[in-house]
């Protein structure tokens, strides 16, 4: 939170040009009450000069006060300027800074977040907060100025007329406590319906292959009624509770101007006070009344707001997981591409439950190894550990025998190049996909890679080839498309160790055998670690790892492994019967 | 009474298919029409309008009254009359109470009338969103889809349940106003007009330099959250090539630019505010000035001058408010085009006899040719004959056209020739939700709820017992999954089991596809994220339960499809090649040469 206002400093200067505008604005909106009753009482009804009127003071009192206005709305406009200012500028700045704090959380905190919530934090949240911000710096000096500047005219013109405005003050204070009391937490529960509603309509667009299949769109309407029903009554409630607030309102401000008139015909009567000050004093309580109406709305801004500046605070003050404070970057002669682990234990902060026990491997300079294991048994997140997406629990990640803590964190992504297991593209030109991690490439070195990836050749089918756009997060190609543009781009940027996440499923065998043919050729000198499912993906490998249960089970090649491992013969006779070996 | 709206509304038949064509500037097209479609839907609700109606009439009008009241107090004072005073004073509490009564009445009727109403409209959408055909989820942004559900039915709800009792309220007082004051003095009111149409010319002028800077703040924020949603879901793919430095820039240049947009726009949208602020200043300045030289003339009295100041800003008011709700009302309209657009849509022809319940499951593709996209045909004179209970396996590289030929037989699509038989009845015979019934399917996207373990499984029938969803969720292997899970059968998935791994949630859907014990069971890619070990116990699993079940199974592995009974070979939709497992391996044919590359090198 504190971290909120900070941002704001900045722009201290334009804040309070915003709030002297205002005041002068408010001002001008307070002093014509007064001049109008000098119209009446001293022009049209002459009180001190003995019942006289005076043309020439209504004139001259009207010209002043047509400057005046003129005055105000110049000032108002100066106010929107300035507040703008600041709001927006503050927004942009935090923005900025919850997305560069995002962009270097680790996945662990990321997944913590989850996705949705961050791209909503910095989006509506940010927006939120901004309007907090200058709700804050013009709403509320401008209602301010109305109750305390209104007060002080009205208690000036007379005492009494003070004491009325006392009386409704607290009746008016009960309406907003009670109101805005009473539907703060409906707005959550609001929110929380709306999440709902959008929940079970994006699931039933992107599901609705299964829910046909299932014959289910009865249930499923059914699904939707009730997370409908149950928006429409929250907002229903939410509206009922506002809904109080300006009636009850009025009623206090309309028995206030009865009250004034009542005190004023006394007054009058009494000859204390002149008619035009009764009109002015009316006028002057329903300004002061209105400001506190919208301090009330401001208090809703301010609930909301505070939410917001809540959810952006917790990414703010999120600490690195992952200290990127490593600074050894790669010397000229150094030893290229070989990864060891020792020791290395991992768990995922959220469970605490170890992943990965003990693991021990030396993958050396040039090799080409295979890790295999069933659903879940820890492939992703070993591999996870070497670019450093996630940092180890215990144990130590080499690459190039140094760890991968000391490495400067761009230099080590430059060596690890990883293709993971859903292949991301972004929406831009295939050439641009590909190129993503050298965008200086030439269109040679492109398509060479492209052609190792088995690429080259649907990629010039599409309508524009290389330059054809990709929609919508790669939807516009299959999946065995994406994964080879996805390769094609691990290709293209040359790291020393290339690591495959189980990133040729979709890849029917003809493709990947001859995917891996090119990069056993063309690649030679790179470390590659394949995770795979298939024997055939893994089986020319120089060895194949046996991940089970997050412990390495057997190690070694295709042909020591059908020796010595009985998992990994179970897993080579689940994909291939005897008679076949036969 | 829904049902008649719907069906009138539907008849008039207007905006076929209306994409979204840009549209950026947000116009209805045909905005009368959408008006009177959108007013249908409070046909219904008649009892909630007449009401409605009634309360703004009684506040409004007890609104207008009060002034006059005050004015006559004030003239009292100016003619020192205090007796008349009281009276008066009375009179004006009892019109001030029915004031506020009247209008929480109209607060309370106009959020119950537009909760009403939206709720319909958002039921009736959903209702038709489900029963669309699937071509037409393809060829429609999943997002504009989802936008139209939320966003135009949020703004249409927005105006709905405020805009349109303030809109009748606005124009009552308006008129009320404009009576009484006339009543007291033309001069007066030519004069507080001229602000009228000061303010309408400053609304007009602004309105439309705030469009033109709205527009280009609109695309940068859509810009924004591109890169934002691209960008933070990719994450790994963008710290994987050390893209972060130049994402945070490329973020930072354009939320520069909408920010820089954002200032212009809102101080053009702020300026508004001061400006009909500085306007009713000066109705007040005419009021007092004006006023005060007809007072000395003897034209009107001091009262009527005070009367004046209320009613002149009684009449900016609504004035004001109009002009706003233009704007909103436009867009609500805009959004409601939108929605009637999705509402005109074919629905999914789902007909067919009833009475086909599919007995034993013989399916037979004859002569069947078709494509997505007219000219772009993908199944060329697709033939294939599967006895009942046969398990067929469906092999081909990627795009040859497996899963279209299963999606055909969900009819999901429409064939461009030839037919599809089940148990020798053409499937355009059998409605839909008989032949789907039938069918069980498991997709290569692993679909599940938001919702608990258990209704996940019994998905396609709730009534099930859970000693039948315990014994398929053993059969399918899925138990282990379930075992590992908080809370077992109870444990809700969060975001769609987002949550599980690729292949749990593959077990999940396999599991709840066991368990609506079809006839024909399709498994398209089902397995491809569970690794071998684990599908081998589903599929010993999943022969004994095919037993007497004709079973379709599309799979890049080999190993999954070894045992059918019988194996089609695809390409580009052709059928290339049949036969069983060992007849295509002695043929030496491209299923051989498939089977070489799996296990290459494996003889040596």
């Amino acid at each position: 939170m504190k971290n909120l206002l900070k941002y704001l400093k900045k722009y201290w200067f334009s804040a309070l040009l915003a709030a002297g505008f205002m005041v002068a604005e408010v001002y001008v909106d307070l002093y014509q009450p007064r001049m109008m009753q000098r119209i009446v009482d001293e022009g049209i009804l002459g009180v001190s000069s003995g019942g006289v009127s005076n043309l020439d003071l209504v004139v001259s009192t009207g010209v002043r006060m047509l400057l005046v206005v003129i005055a105000g709305g110049l000032c108002g406009i100066g106010s929107g300027l300035f507040a703008n200012i600041t709001g927006q500028n503050y927004g942009n700045d935090i923005r900025k800074a919850c997305f560069e704090k995002i962009m270097h959380l680790s996945f662990e905190q990321t997944d913590r977040f989850s996705t949705g919530s961050l791209i909503t934090r910095i989006t509506n949240d940010v927006t939120q907060l901004q309007q907090l911000v200058m709700q804050m710096i013009r709403g509320f000096v401008r209602c301010l100025m109305f109750f305390v500047g209104g007060t002080a005219a009205l208690v000036s013109l007379d005492l009494s007329f003070g004491a009325i405005v006392a009386c409704a003050f607290p009746l008016i204070l009960i309406d907003i406590i009670f109101v805005v009391w009473r539907t703060n937490p409906l707005f959550t529960v609001l929110q929380e319906s709306l999440d709902r509603l959008n929940g079970v309509i994006q699931e039933n667009v992107a599901g609705i292959r299964v829910v046909k299949a299932f014959v289910q769109e009865k249930r499923e309407q059914e699904r939707f009624g009730e997370a409908n029903r149950q928006l429409v009554d929250t907002q229903f409630n939410v509206q009922v509770m506002l809904s109080f607030l300006r009636p009850v309102m009025n009623i206090v401000l309309n028995l206030a101007v009865v009250g004034i008139l009542y005190v004023g015909s006394v007054q009058v009567r009494q000859g204390s006070v002149a008619p035009g000050m009764v009109m002015a004093a009316i006028t002057y309580i329903s300004q002061i009344l209105n400001g506190m109406m919208m301090l009330a709305m401001i208090f809703q801004t301010l609930s909301r707001g505070m939410a917001s500046a809540r959810r952006l605070g917790e990414v703010l003050d999120t600490g690195a997981a992952i200290v990127r404070d490593g600074t050894l970057s790669p010397a000229a002669d150094g030893q290229k591409g070989s990864v060891s682990f020792r020791g290395v234990c991992f768990a995922y902060a959220a469970n605490g439950r170890n992943v990965l026990h003990d693991i021990n491997l030396d993958i050396a300079s040039g090799e080409t190894l295979a890790i295999i294991g069933s659903t879940g048994c820890g492939k992703t997140t070993l591999v996870n550990l070497i670019p450093r997406f996630y940092d180890v629990t215990a144990g130590q990640v080499l690459v190039d025998g140094t760890d991968v803590r000391a490495w400067e964190p761009e230099a080590l992504r430059e060596k690890v190049t990883i293709c993971l297991q859903k292949s991301e593209l972004f929406s831009t030109t295939i050439r641009d996909n590909i190129a993503l991690g050298r965008p200086d490439a030439t269109q040679a070195e492109i398509e060479e890679a492209a052609k190792a990836a088995q690429a080259d050749g649907f990629i010039r089918q599409q309508p524009q080839g290389y330059d054809t756009p990709v929609a919508e997060r790669g939807m516009s190609l299959s999946g065995g498309q994406r994964q080879r543009v996805a390769i094609a781009r691990a290709l293209l940027k040359r790291g020393e160790i290339l690591i495959f996440d189980d990133s040729t499923s979709a890849l029917d065998l003809k493709t990947e055998a001859k995917l891996y043919e090119a990069l056993s050729r063309s690649y030679a000198d790179v470390t590659k670690i394949i995770i795979a499912q298939r024997i055939a993906s893994v089986q020319n490998a120089d060895r194949i790892v046996v991940l089970d249960g997050g412990t390495i089970a057997a190690c070694g090649t295709h042909r020591e492994l059908m020796a010595a491992s009985p998992i990994y013969r179970d897993i080579y006779d689940s994909q291939l019967r005897e008679e076949a070996t036969a | 009474m829904s049902g008649s709206v719907q069906s009138r509304a539907a008849q008039q038949g207007f905006g076929r298919r209306g994409p979204n064509l840009g549209a950026p500037t947000e116009k209805p097209r045909a905005g009368r029409q959408t008006l009177r479609r959108l007013l249908g839907y409070f046909r219904p609700e008649r009892k909630y309008v007449i009401y409605l109606a009634f309360s703004v009439v009684l506040a409004v009008s007890a609104g207008v009254i009060a002034p006059r009241l005050q004015s006559s107090v004030i003239d009292d004072l100016v003619a020192r009359d205090f007796s008349a005073i009281p009276p008066l004073l009375g009179m004006m509490l009892c019109v001030y109470i029915i004031n506020g009564i009247a209008t929480l009445l109209q607060g309370f009727l106009s959020a119950r009338l537009g909760q009403r109403v939206i709720f319909r409209l958002r039921a009736e959408l959903f209702g038709k969103v489900i029963n669309l055909p699937i071509p037409y989820l393809d060829n429609h942004s999943h997002g504009d889809l989802m936008s139209r559900m939320t966003n135009d039915a949020e703004n249409v709800s927005n105006v709905i349940s405020s805009s349109l009792s303030s809109l009748f309220s606005g124009v009552l007082t308006l008129v009320g106003t404009v009576i009484m004051m006339l009543s007291y003095s033309v001069r007066l009111t030519l004069l507080t007009c001229v602000t009228v149409v000061l303010s309408l010319i400053v609304t007009n002028v602004l309105s439309r330099l705030m469009r033109r800077y709205y527009l280009s703040r609109q695309v940068l924020l859509g810009q924004l959250n591109g890169i934002v949603e691209e960008k933070v879901s990719a994450g790994k793919t963008v710290a994987a090539y050390n893209l972060q430095e130049a994402t945070i820039r490329d973020f930072a240049a354009t939320s520069d630019a909408l920010t820089r947009a954002g200032i212009i726009a809102d101080v053009i949208g702020n300026a508004m505010g001061p400006l009909m602020n500085m306007i009713n200043n000066l109705s007040f300045v005419i009021v007092a000035a004006f006023g005060a030289w007809f007072a000395l003339r003897g034209m009107i009295s001091v009262g009527v001058i005070s009367a004046f100041i209320i009613y002149s800003k009684q009449f900016s008011r609504p004035i004001n408010e109009l002009a706003q709700l233009y704007g909103q009302i436009q867009t609500a309209v805009a959004g409601a085009e939108r929605i009637f657009s999705v509402l005109d849509e074919e629905s999914e022809d789902k007909s067919g006899d009833n009475a086909l319940p599919v007995h034993e499951g013989i399916i037979e593709f004859k002569h069947v040719n078709f494509s997505y996209v007219p000219g772009k045909q993908v199944i060329y004179d697709f033939n294939l004959r599967v006895e009942a209970g046969k398990k067929i396996a469906l092999v081909g590289s990627t795009g040859s056209g497996k899963t279209t030929v299963v999606n055909l037989l969900m009819r999901f699509y429409e064939l461009d020739s030839g037919s599809i038989t089940v148990d020798g009845v053409d499937i355009r015979d059998i409605s839909c939700d008989v032949l789907r019934d039938a069918v069980g399917i498991v997709l290569q996207d692993s679909v599940l709820f938001t919702d608990t373990v258990r209704s996940n499984l019994k998905y396609a029938d709730r009534t099930i017992s859970d000693k039948k969803m315990i014994e398929a969720a053993e059969s399918s292997n899925c138990d282990k999954v379930v075992a590992a899970l908080p809370d077992g059968y109870d444990t809700v998935l969060t975001a769609a089991g987002a949550s599980l791994s690729q292949g749990q949630r593959q077990l999940l859907t396999i599991g709840r596809a066991f368990l609506s014990y079809p006839k024909i069971l399709i498994l398209d890619e089902a397995t491809s994220s569970v690794d071998t070990r684990t599908e081998k116990h589903i599929q010993n699993a999943m022969i004994k339960l095919m037993k007497d079940r004709t079973s379709l199974i599309i799979a890049h592995r080999l190993s999954t499809i070894r045992d059918a009974d019988e194996i089609v070979v695809m390409e580009q939709g052709h059928i290339i090649e049949t036969g069983t497992h060992e007849e295509l391996l002695n043929r030496k044919g491209d299923y051989y040469r498939l089977y070489m590359t799996q296990f290459a090198g494996q003889e040596t």
